[in-house]
């Protein structure tokens, strides 16, 4: 499963965020979640959730001086007994996807929640999704499809409504083939 | 110890001109009367006054600014992003608040603090930074000129913390334009009643804010049940997906259908172009996305762009609703680019949209009506409709620039001027009525009339339920109806709430008792908030009536009274003085001031 972000649907109400504090940490507290939404304006225009992509090669713990940092059934987990708070992890994430706090001594990294984060549950925008790996991609592939500029079309109608069948085939038989 | 959250029990007090700030405590008794944001900024405010032995100029050192969210706010339930800022006005000269939303408010609660007090004046133009319990003064001497953007920018520079959370001034607000804004998170504003001018005046172009603290909630579970509840309701509301898509902007076409949308100036009710300038042109042609306020997935903040013509490349988060009809329809102006242009501008500039078109709508109209002549206004022409002149005009006004400098100084300076301006510029108390005509339902007049801060909507929004159920209501029920309104409202801005969830998508005034219960731990009946939001209001009051104001003020703008609508649904309409008379008097008995509306509350 993947935990993947679609900006374009993005409020920037951190609403995500409260809902990992809270389910986490139990404290009302966005500052203590393991994502964070930036919100960039006027240029560029972009509100992003920002969330561990649990990495096939986690760069956060290519410089892990303890070994901390492990993947175990395609989640990246800290050990905590291996861990000692030097945060090189932090500065590590290509995304900056891993965050500290005063109050907590460990760095704060995203575990998906038991397989079933707070943060998707709780967005109003739709703009978290939790997905199985063969479900990423699938929206471009059907739109790359549909919108194939080259298809044939025929109208007809269904109750006296005017509809369309557009399907793909060669109108002329090309000599190379 | 009753209250078991919902408070750190601190307010910051910075005095500017000693460069020094503290920490005070205040008591449970306290929190319980008062309640946070709009409460205890009345409270401060009135202690200050009480103390002072001369009167305190709005625009002096010996003015304060409190800047207040509330228990609620920064809390998991839906909507309670809200943060007030309290003041001296300098439009009024008389008790000031607006509300801001977005992040701001959030962030100063997560520094741990319920109010911060601004007193004195920097030495120089500064930046004043809260992170957590390190509190500095930065010298900005370069941000002056700077528009709200560029100063936020800069503060991001000098602190090189990309993520602190800052409420910035523009020009208008150095200059000390009466009716500048305090602008936060790109187009968030406290716009009315001169906040911006009041933090020029105190020589602070931006606050920035990094909060880290855990906000302390009585019951955390049961706050967390409550919530989704709370979300999972206004996601099933039928109007739900439509909020997110138009927002405010739905309620163009609604103020237009019902007859009360401003147009050139508040002459007419109905706009033939409307169709031009509402929220179906916006979704089609320019929004490019949805924004939201901390915590609320209303997301009623729409962003646009305009892509093509004179205007591309303008972006911004808005137009809502009284800045399309304000900066639109009243200034007989319809076209959307231009609209999100003017709506830009004022936020970068720091001026509040709705006073800013009510002024230039005056202008226009004084022009129109040769009250004005171009002479009067340095050569000034302007017609409705003349986007460039109107934009134009803006830059003057927030640059106080020629005329600029007189129209800065907002009704009160304009009417000292030109004396011959008073049946056409809009106003009470010298603030600049919202953009919903009140002719058509006496209610809202009295909304307009007696509303604490001038002719502003927030405190009593009654024109829809009046014009839509209560033709057949007698004057008592509409009477008490605006005071319902008075209490409710305010009480919102009391707990750091937004009133939308409950005003646009039906939550009962019910849940907020629940909520303040899950916060504070404090079990209290609803009827005993409204007691202290109608308590706030008598303060209010007193502090107002020890500024001078007394019943002649509490009238609407004359226009409502002597100017029947010229066509559309509310055709005819106007609001009959004598029966005016009535109805405020009945509001003073109901609310226990006298008939000269002096309320039974001392400072």
């Amino acid at each position: 499963m993947q935990l993947t972000v679609i900006p374009e649907r993005c409020s920037g109400c951190k609403i995500c965020e409260l809902a990992c504090s809270i389910g986490r940490e139990n404290v009302n507290n966005p500052k203590k979640s393991r994502m964070r939404v930036m919100v960039l304006y006027p240029h560029p225009v972009i509100r992003m959730p920002i969330v561990c992509r649990q990495c096939g090669v986690p760069k956060c713990g290519e410089g892990c001086p303890t070994h901390a940092i492990y993947r175990e059934n395609g989640i990246v987990r800290l050990d905590e007994e291996k861990c000692i708070s030097c945060n090189q992890c932090i500065t590590s994430c290509p995304f900056g996807a891993m965050f500290l706090h005063d109050d907590i001594d460990l760095p704060l990294k995203c575990d998906l929640c038991d397989g079933k984060p707070f943060c998707v549950e709780a967005c109003p925008k739709e703009a978290l999704k939790f997905h199985p790996k063969h479900i990423l991609g699938q929206a471009h592939r059907l739109s790359t499809a549909r919108n194939y500029a080259k298809m044939s079309k025929v109208e007809y109608l269904d109750g006296g409504q005017k509809k369309i069948i557009r399907y793909a085939r060669e109108k002329v038989k090309k000599d190379e083939d | 110890m009753k209250i078991k959250g919902g408070y750190f029990f601190r307010i910051l007090d910075v005095d500017l001109t000693r460069g020094e700030s503290s920490v005070r405590p205040f008591d449970e008794a306290f929190a319980l009367q008062y309640i946070g944001g709009r409460g205890f900024g009345a409270r401060i405010l009135a202690d200050h006054i009480r103390k002072s032995r001369k009167r305190i100029d709005p625009l002096g050192p010996d003015n304060v600014l409190v800047i207040a969210p509330g228990p609620l706010t920064g809390t998991y339930l839906p909507a309670a992003g809200k943060n007030s800022f309290v003041t001296l006005s300098p439009a009024t000269g008389i008790y000031g608040d607006s509300s801001m939303g977005g992040v701001f408010g959030v962030e100063l609660r997560q520094a741990g603090y319920d109010a911060v007090v601004l007193r004195g004046r920097a030495h120089e133009l500064s930046a004043l930074t809260i992170e957590d319990d390190r509190i500095k003064i930065i010298p900005l001497p370069e941000a002056r000129g700077m528009n709200t953007l560029e100063a936020e920018s800069l503060v991001r520079e000098v602190t090189g913390d990309e993520d602190m959370k800052i409420a910035s001034i523009g020009v208008a607000g150095e200059n000390g334009a009466v009716f500048s804004c305090v602008n936060a998170d790109w187009s968030r504003n406290a716009g009315r009643i001169g906040i911006g001018a009041v933090m020029g005046s105190k020589n602070i172009k931006a606050i920035a804010v990094r909060g880290s603290k855990d906000l302390p909630v009585a019951d955390l579970k049961s706050l967390v049940k409550m919530a989704r509840e709370g979300y999972d309701e206004l996601k099933a509301h039928e109007f739900f997906r439509f909020w997110q898509q138009q927002g405010l902007m739905s309620v163009v076409d609604y103020a237009n259908t019902m007859g009360i949308l401003p147009t050139r100036n508040f002459q007419e009710t109905v706009f033939d172009r409307a169709d031009k300038m509402n929220g179906y042109t916006m979704e089609e042609r320019y929004k490019i996305g949805d924004s939201a306020c901390f915590g609320c997935s209303m997301s009623c903040g729409n962003i646009c762009l305009v892509k093509e013509g004179k205007y591309r490349g303008t972006v911004t988060e808005g137009p809502e609703y009284e800045s399309a009809a304000m900066l639109g329809s009243n200034l007989g102006a319809s076209n959307f680019a231009y609209i999100l242009k003017a709506n830009a501008l004022c936020d970068e500039l720091g001026l509040d949209t709705i006073s800013t078109g009510s002024i230039v709508g005056a202008v226009i109209e004084g022009l129109e009506k040769q009250i004005l002549s171009p002479d009067d206004l340095g050569g000034l022409t302007l017609e409705w409709g003349d986007e460039e002149g109107i934009l134009s005009l803006i830059e003057k006004i927030a640059r106080r620039q020629g005329v600029g400098g007189i129209l800065a100084g907002g009704a009160r300076e304009i009417l000292n001027r030109w004396p011959g301006l008073a049946g056409i510029i809009c106003h009470v108390k010298g603030l600049e009525q919202s953009a919903y005509d009140a002719r058509g339902a006496i209610s809202m007049a009295l909304g307009y009339g007696t509303s604490d801060i001038g002719a502003h909507h927030t405190r009593a929004w009654t024109v829809a339920t009046e014009l839509e159920n209560g033709m057949e209501w007698g004057l008592e029920e509409k009477a008490d109806f605006v005071i319902y309104h008075q209490t409710v409202r305010p009480l919102f801005d009391m707990l750091g709430v937004c009133r939308l969830p409950w005003i646009e998508l039906g939550f009962p005034e019910e849940y907020y008792q629940r909520y303040y219960h899950a916060v504070t731990g404090v079990d209290r009946p609803l009827s005993e908030l409204m007691e202290c939001s109608n308590h706030i209001y008598d303060l209010t009051r007193a502090i107002n009536v020890r500024l001078g104001i007394s019943r002649k003020d509490d009238f609407p703008p004359s226009r409502t009274f002597d100017d029947p609508v010229p066509s559309g649904p509310t055709r005819g309409s106007v609001v009959d003085r004598d029966e005016y008379e009535r109805i405020l008097e009945m509001y003073y008995r109901k609310r226990g001031w006298d008939s000269d509306g002096r309320p039974p509350v001392e400072l």
